[in-house]
């Protein structure tokens, strides 16, 4: 990335790191800067600091400082919103409340009509162009984009089909080892083959440039994906569009697996079921919603080793959406969700609603939308803080 | 703690160290007290500390809060490295839990003071090196500032406003929303 040499580039040199004692710690650059690392992830944070004087403004617009930032805070990065697929790109839509509610809009990539989304995680886009065999990493915030041909196994003549992906953060590249370092990233491709008789999947890491082996499990269903991703451990999930199966791929011990899910069909265009993280525990779990009601079940392994399915909590969305008679004729259904915070977009017929479950709290977005999967999106967001000339959102093509 | 580098366990767990506060109080404390602080972990390395370790930049006052701090945290330190390497059972987990909420009210009771022995703390950590003291107390000062304007925080803490009002206006401009 650029250096910030704009606005404030004359406003004095750093002190030396742990230089010797001044009156006032908020004298001294560094301490400072220690100071306003540890100001809240929200949008708004930065901002309003820039504005106290010009040293606190050099201070939050270093390029350095924000990428300690983002490193400090991103496993507690707020949720910003939700991309969706407009006809020719990428659309953000804020759902923080002011201060820190991001104009409408904020991050938009024109993409042409070869590319869908495929889900976001730890601060990254996935973006796949069908027709050139080629997947996008996106970072909204920095504006890095990063292209990655898809193996040759998915490729033309291969034997595997692209079905879904995934993004996230490598959990090797902690916090404290990583915030003067990019944090690399893996990327999760499924699939299956052209008779629909046995599921693909293969990882491919930014540290090496390179995808691992082609691994493959018998597959059950005809049925393609069509729910984005849920991340719960080390493992990834896909459920299958109209079959009680899901794809488990786990990431650390690189083992596919296709396994069943205590489902029921649902129609093909309303998502009724997800995968969640299970409820008060680390393990598996469903969401499912039926009529007005959403079911929460766990999986459970027994002493035995055998692995089954439990009912926990289910609870009456209509009672907590506060739906008018209208929006109570058809049930709602799910059109995204946050795994970090736990966080559901319903759609009810009239209404899209913020739901988290464990505690209830809701919040009405807005009317109806005709988006069928909206993909949360959590960040730190630190773009245009690099004031004069240098705007966090320019794009830095890395292919 | 455990690779403090002596060989006899005993000799090192009694081993005391005399830290001198700026105002020439002697104050006595373990040597695992003491080494939360990696200044002193250094010179006690380097084998400098004989006949006490001077601390010019550090009052009495706040010399004698530091150590109450590090005493605290020595124990918490040397507590979890006792349960974590024998037990792990419900009952443990639950003494570590109970231990670490301790900690925290400690911790939470300890930033009860006025600003400027807060600065000075923050001062003192920095310059010792104690990275769980100066996390501590720059939180505490970033919490202050958390969800406040730029004029209330220049107002909390007598900072002068030098921006001019073109750059002001760029720096809205950028980030308009943030003031909504």
């Amino acid at each position: 990335m650029s250096g910030g040499a704009g606005l404030l580039s004359g406003g004095g040199g750093g002190g030396h790191r742990r230089s010797p004692a001044l009156a006032d710690p908020l004298d001294n650059d560094d301490l400072l800067s220690d100071i306003l690392l540890r100001l809240p992830p929200s949008p708004s944070s930065l901002p309003r600091a820039s504005l106290v004087c010009r040293r606190w403004c050099r201070l939050v617009s270093d390029p350095a400082f924000l990428r300690r930032f983002r490193a400090r805070h991103r496993r507690s990065a707020p949720l910003l919103g939700f991309f969706t697929r407009a006809s020719r790109n990428v659309l953000f839509t804020p759902t923080l409340d002011p201060p820190d509610r991001l104009p409408p809009g904020r991050f938009s990539l024109e993409l042409g009509t070869r590319c869908r989304i495929l889900g976001c995680r730890h601060g990254l886009v996935l973006i796949h162009n069908w027709l050139d065999l080629h997947l996008l990493v996106w970072d909204p915030i920095t504006g890095d984009l990063i292209r990655v041909a898809v193996p040759p196994e998915f490729g033309d003549g291969g034997s595997a089909v692209v079905e879904d992906g995934a993004v996230l953060r490598a959990a090797g590249g902690d916090v404290h080892g990583g915030e003067d370092h990019p944090i690399p990233f893996l990327v999760a491709l499924v699939g299956n083959d052209r008779e629909f008789t046995r599921a693909f999947a293969c990882v491919y890491s930014s540290e090496t440039g390179e995808w691992g082996n082609l691994i493959s499990t018998a597959c059950p269903s005809m049925n393609p994906l069509y729910i984005p991703s849920t991340l719960v451990g080390s493992s990834l999930y896909w459920l299958f569009c109209m079959d009680p199966y899901s794809i488990e791929f786990d990431l650390d011990r690189q083992c596919l697996a296709v396994i069943r899910v205590p489902l029921n069909c649902c129609p093909y265009d309303n998502i009724c079921h997800w995968v969640v993280p299970a409820e008060g525990g680390d393990g598996l779990g469903i969401l499912c919603l039926s009529g007005h009601s959403a079911q929460l079940w766990m999986r459970k392994t027994h002493r035995d080793g055998v692995t089954g399915w439990v009912l926990g909590r289910t609870i009456k969305l209509d009672e907590h959406l506060s739906l008018n008679p209208y929006e109570r004729i058809s049930a709602p259904y799910i059109l995204g969700f946050a795994e970090d915070c736990n966080v559901y977009f319903l759609m009810s017929n009239a209404d899209v609603f913020m739901v988290q479950l464990e505690s209830m709290q809701i919040k009405k977005l807005f009317g109806p939308s005709d988006c069928s999967v909206y993909h949360p999106f959590a960040s730190v967001y630190t773009a245009g803080m690099l004031f004069g000339g240098h705007d966090g959102a320019e794009l830095l093509l890395n292919t | 703690m455990a690779s403090a580098g002596s060989g006899d366990e005993k000799a090192a767990a009694a081993a005391m160290i005399t830290l001198i506060s700026s105002d020439n109080e002697k104050f006595e404390v373990t040597e695992a007290t003491a080494t939360l602080s990696q200044t002193i972990r250094h010179m006690i390395e380097d084998g400098c500390t004989d006949g006490g370790v001077p601390l010019p930049n550090v009052t009495s006052k706040i010399l004698a809060r530091v150590i109450e701090y590090c005493k605290k945290h020595a124990t918490a330190a040397a507590g979890e490295e006792g349960s974590s390497s024998s037990f792990s059972d419900a009952a443990f987990l639950e003494v570590d839990r109970a231990f670490l909420e301790e900690l925290e009210e400690f911790d939470d009771a300890f930033l009860e003071v006025d600003r400027a022995t807060l600065f000075d703390l923050i001062l003192a950590a920095n310059y010792l090196d104690i990275k769980g003291l100066l996390n501590l107390t720059c939180q505490k000062v970033a919490d202050s500032v958390k969800g406040k304007t730029p004029e209330q925080i220049r107002e909390m803490y007598n900072i002068v406003n030098d921006l001019t009002p073109e750059e002001e206006a760029e720096i809205r401009r950028e980030t308009q929303w943030a003031f909504e």
